[in-house]
């Protein structure tokens, strides 16, 4: 303990003066540099589908199909979900069950996710296997069958459980009813259907297979790839992908505007509370707004380190409320943002929990919090921005997306260094939008408890 | 489903095909159940899982016409009599509607038997 204490404060005064040292990430690391390889992507075009791959040695290999086909985009509710599902079922040319027993022969895996703006296919596997695989994705994206009897018989009766899922997790809907407050259409669509949501009458396998046909034509997809033989992906991806379609224009795109309001919804599943005001959007859009992030950082409420509650704001604030989790994220879209607070827990704990939160942003508005506890955050936020671009299962739908959308790939010195030149002021001011703009306010849960945005102190 | 036929046999060779045409259009004008407004897969037997599930695979119209189809008959067979002429089951509307699922479910079932009895050579 002694020993430990005494090492402590030999560095910390160091590990300080680094961190507040004028030169950014950039110049200290040189981490864009060539020295090291694996954190860039190399952008081109192959067969006419923007590819971007990043050169990692290695034994393994990883190569995700992004398509802006999420529910965003989707023509009627429940639609992205089926997409997603139906990605390795049976094609015109082998069943669901012969790719299945094929990756497992060769030892891969192959998994599909969406999120609000994207489906993402993913393939991991053995290096040697690229070929096989890249194949197998432009197989999946141009001849899925949709034979109707697999949208019948495994497609809509896993749906059902991914709605009793979404429905038990009231953070989850809570976020959701939050994002259709916030943007109504578009980006407000809700992730995954509610189970009250009457989307089988929308759902046939004909209409599904036509929005794929937009979904997955080469103006709305891009590859985004990690492993050991860039000049291999873009020859094999200029093979296969010729025979998807090219035309995608018909797939409705409306920019994102923010409206803000309250929703609430009573739920047996659990409490939960999301506050939510316009954030920043992706890195490269132009609404990117670095400060936001840094907000984000510094409202906190969950702990990047074990056994303390952090020095993040809100942690220090809801340290006496034992039965309530509380955390800051500021989610990137690629032409708009949400800056959210999520409040969860014991409902008779999250108004005062929730009231504290609005009277953090209150204090940083007003310019209350000390400089040093901004610099801290900076350095947290430049560390999530990075780490989520370094790591394969963030940094590939984000790369995939800022692809399709046209705007800038993650750069990681830019980001570094847009997040080093964020100032106090600057958080300042975005604290004092929020306030003054309407904010989004969903609750879910035990209504008679929980608190009404004017409660909180927030206009809506 | 499928009982040992010399159908493709016989297909095979137009002129075995010609011969045999006119006495296969008599003989399934004999068996009766057109005269009933059925159809040759309305008597396909449907204790199997294979044809339980293509019964379920059919589309929704298809379903509902088998099942009335299959309700008149039994009518008539109750009331000892024929449906009238203009009722019954012509030849032309006596086409495979079932037949076509079922195969694809038993090659889906092959498909399977095939790939877990696979022994790979490397």
């Amino acid at each position: 303990m002694m020993l430990s204490r005494s090492t402590f404060s030999r560095n910390a005064p160091r590990a300080l003066q680094k961190q507040c040292s004028a030169a950014g990430a950039s110049s200290r690391r040189g981490m864009a540099s060539a020295a090291t390889p694996g954190l860039q992507y190399d952008v081109t075009e192959s067969a006419g589908v923007k590819l971007a791959h990043r050169e990692v040695a290695g034994p393994t290999g990883t190569l995700a199909l992004v398509a802006k086909a999420g529910p965003r985009y989707q023509p009627f509710p429940g639609f992205s979900d089926a997409l997603e599902q139906f990605a390795f079922k049976s094609t015109l040319k082998r069943s669901a069950l012969r790719i299945n027993r094929e990756v497992e022969l060769l030892g891969g895996e192959v998994s599909s996710t969406h999120s609000r703006e994207n489906v993402v296919l993913k393939a991991k596997f053995l290096s040697n296997d690229l070929p096989y695989f890249t194949e197998l994705l432009a197989e999946v994206a141009s001849q899925t069958k949709f034979a109707a009897h697999e949208l019948n018989e495994v497609i809509l009766k896993t749906l059902k459980y991914k709605q009793q899922a979404f429905a038990a997790n009231p953070e989850a809907v809570a976020l959701d009813a939050a994002h259709a407050v916030a943007f109504h259409r578009g980006l407000g669509e809700t992730i995954t259907p509610s189970t009250t949501v009457s989307f089988e009458k929308y759902l046939s396998s004909e209409a599904l297979a036509e929005y794929a046909q937009q979904a997955f034509a080469k103006s709305n997809i891009a590859l985004v790839g990690s492993g050991p033989n860039s000049a291999e992906v873009s020859k094999w991806v200029g093979d296969f992908f010729k025979g998807v379609s090219s035309t995608g224009s018909s797939i409705k795109n409306t920019a994102s505007k923010y409206y803000g309001g309250e929703q609430r919804i009573s739920s047996k599943a659990g409490n939960a509370v999301v506050i939510a005001f316009p954030g920043s959007g992706a890195f490269g859009t132009p609404a990117y707004k670095p400060e936001a992030s840094v907000l984000a950082a510094l409202l906190g409420g969950k702990s990047t380190i074990k056994w303390t509650p952090g020095f993040s704001l809100l942690a220090q604030a809801t340290q006496g409320f034992s039965q309530v989790r509380a955390s800051t994220q500021n989610l990137a879209y690629s032409d708009a943002g949400l800056f959210t607070i999520t409040v969860s827990g014991k409902a008779d704990q999250i108004s005062s929990v929730g009231k504290n939160a609005v009277d953090l942003l209150k204090k940083v508005a007003a310019g209350e919090v000390s400089g040093e506890e901004i610099k801290k955050a900076a350095a947290l936020a430049k560390f999530r921005a990075l780490e989520s671009a370094q790591s394969l299962e963030t940094g590939l739908e984000a790369t995939g997306s800022a692809l399709i959308n046209g705007s800038k790939p993650y750069q990681i010195g830019e980001v570094a260094q847009s997040i080093d030149a964020v100032t106090e002021a600057q958080v300042k001011d975005v604290a004092k939008s929020f306030l003054s703009g309407k904010a989004s306010v969903a609750t879910v849960g035990d209504l008679f408890q929980l608190p009404y945005s004017e409660d909180l102190g927030l206009t809506v | 489903m499928s009982a040992p036929s010399l159908a493709s046999y016989i297909v095979k060779r137009p002129w075995l095909n010609r011969w045999m045409m006119p006495l296969a259009q008599w003989y399934t004008d004999a068996a009766g159940y057109r005269r009933l407004g059925l159809r040759a897969d309305d008597l396909i037997p449907e204790e199997s899982e294979t044809v339980q599930t293509a019964l379920k695979r059919l589309p929704p119209k298809e379903a509902y016409d088998r099942v009335f189809r299959i309700r008149r008959a039994f009518q008539c067979s109750v009331s000892h009599t024929l449906l009238p002429a203009a009722e019954q089951t012509k030849a032309s509307e006596d086409v495979e509607y079932l037949s076509p699922i079922i195969r694809e479910i038993e090659k889906e079932k092959q498909e399977r038997v095939d790939l877990d009895a696979l022994v790979v050579k490397r």
